[in-house]
């Protein structure tokens, strides 16, 4: 099915908003974990510990689905296809794995936050609290996303084997088409 | 407007260019982030398979002079056992 110029437009301003949030959130993240991770004031750490964890829920996770169901959409409703081109099929791979990891790294930083909600601030130990996780996760995160935003830019050659089968079919349907037409 | 079959913002109807491989052939960069993936996926395994992604792994131990696990966990894992 493919989707009207109007309607494309709309679903590519969806895609990208959600994909660029999703990136953007990533970075707020990765400058939280290096706050938490090198901050002397253990008020700011423990807040960033606690903070984490509600920011992944309702900011990172929300838009890495959006951003994964757009561009469901935005592929599967337009001539690209979604396992057509090499370049769009990294992206799905890109955008499920960094959702599957963000689920699971969820449980995580509910840890920390647990652990964060614990601490007394009186105490002013907070080696125990400090993690490099976070920093490690949020960097590798916005790699892969940077990778995903390089790849939707320059959209590098190469078609599937599926791709060119499809573009084989459609291309004879079309000429058969003009075959019919012409007297 | 440019036709949408024809996908004019990729090289994929060259089919053979003078210091190109042939279009329906891998391309290279497929390839090396196949690589890439691989290591990933393998570095993944290996953390599950060793527990290093367990929430606990994420900070010191107890034992090592960091905080303890916090009350409401440990009182989910007395009640597991």
């Amino acid at each position: 099915m493919t989707m009207t110029p109007r309607l494309r437009k709309f679903a590519l301003i969806a895609h990208v908003t959600a994909s660029v949030g999703w990136l953007g959130a990533v970075v707020v993240f990765l400058a939280l974990s290096v706050v938490g991770l090198t901050s002397r004031d253990a008020r700011l750490v423990t807040a960033v510990y606690l903070a984490m964890e509600p920011a992944g829920w309702f900011a990172l996770v929300p838009l890495s689905f959006a951003s994964l169901l757009t561009g469901l959409v935005q592929s599967l409703g337009t001539t690209w296809g979604l396992f057509r081109h090499y370049w769009i099929l990294t992206k799905l791979v890109i955008n499920v794995f960094a959702s599957v990891i963000l689920l699971m790294y969820m449980q995580t930083l509910g840890f920390l936050a647990r652990v964060a909600a614990e601490v007394p601030l009186s105490s002013g130990d907070l080696s125990g609290l400090r993690s490099p996780s976070p920093v490690i996760h949020s960097g590798l995160g916005m790699l892969l996303l940077l990778v995903a935003t390089t790849l939707s830019v320059y959209k590098p050659r190469g078609m599937t084997p599926y791709g060119w089968r499809k573009q084989h079919d459609e291309r004879r349907e079309r000429h058969e088409q003009r075959r019919v037409l012409l007297p | 407007m440019a036709d949408p079959f024809s996908y004019p913002e990729t090289a994929d109807d060259i089919r053979v260019g003078p210091d190109r491989e042939p279009a329906t052939s891998t391309p290279r960069w497929v390839k090396v982030f196949g690589i890439i993936a691989l290591l990933l996926v393998l570095l993944f395994v290996v953390l599950i398979l060793t527990g290093g992604h367990d929430p606990g792994r994420h900070t010191p131990s107890s034992d090592a002079g960091g905080l303890p696990a916090p009350s409401s966990v440990r009182v989910h894992g007395a009640q597991q056992r």
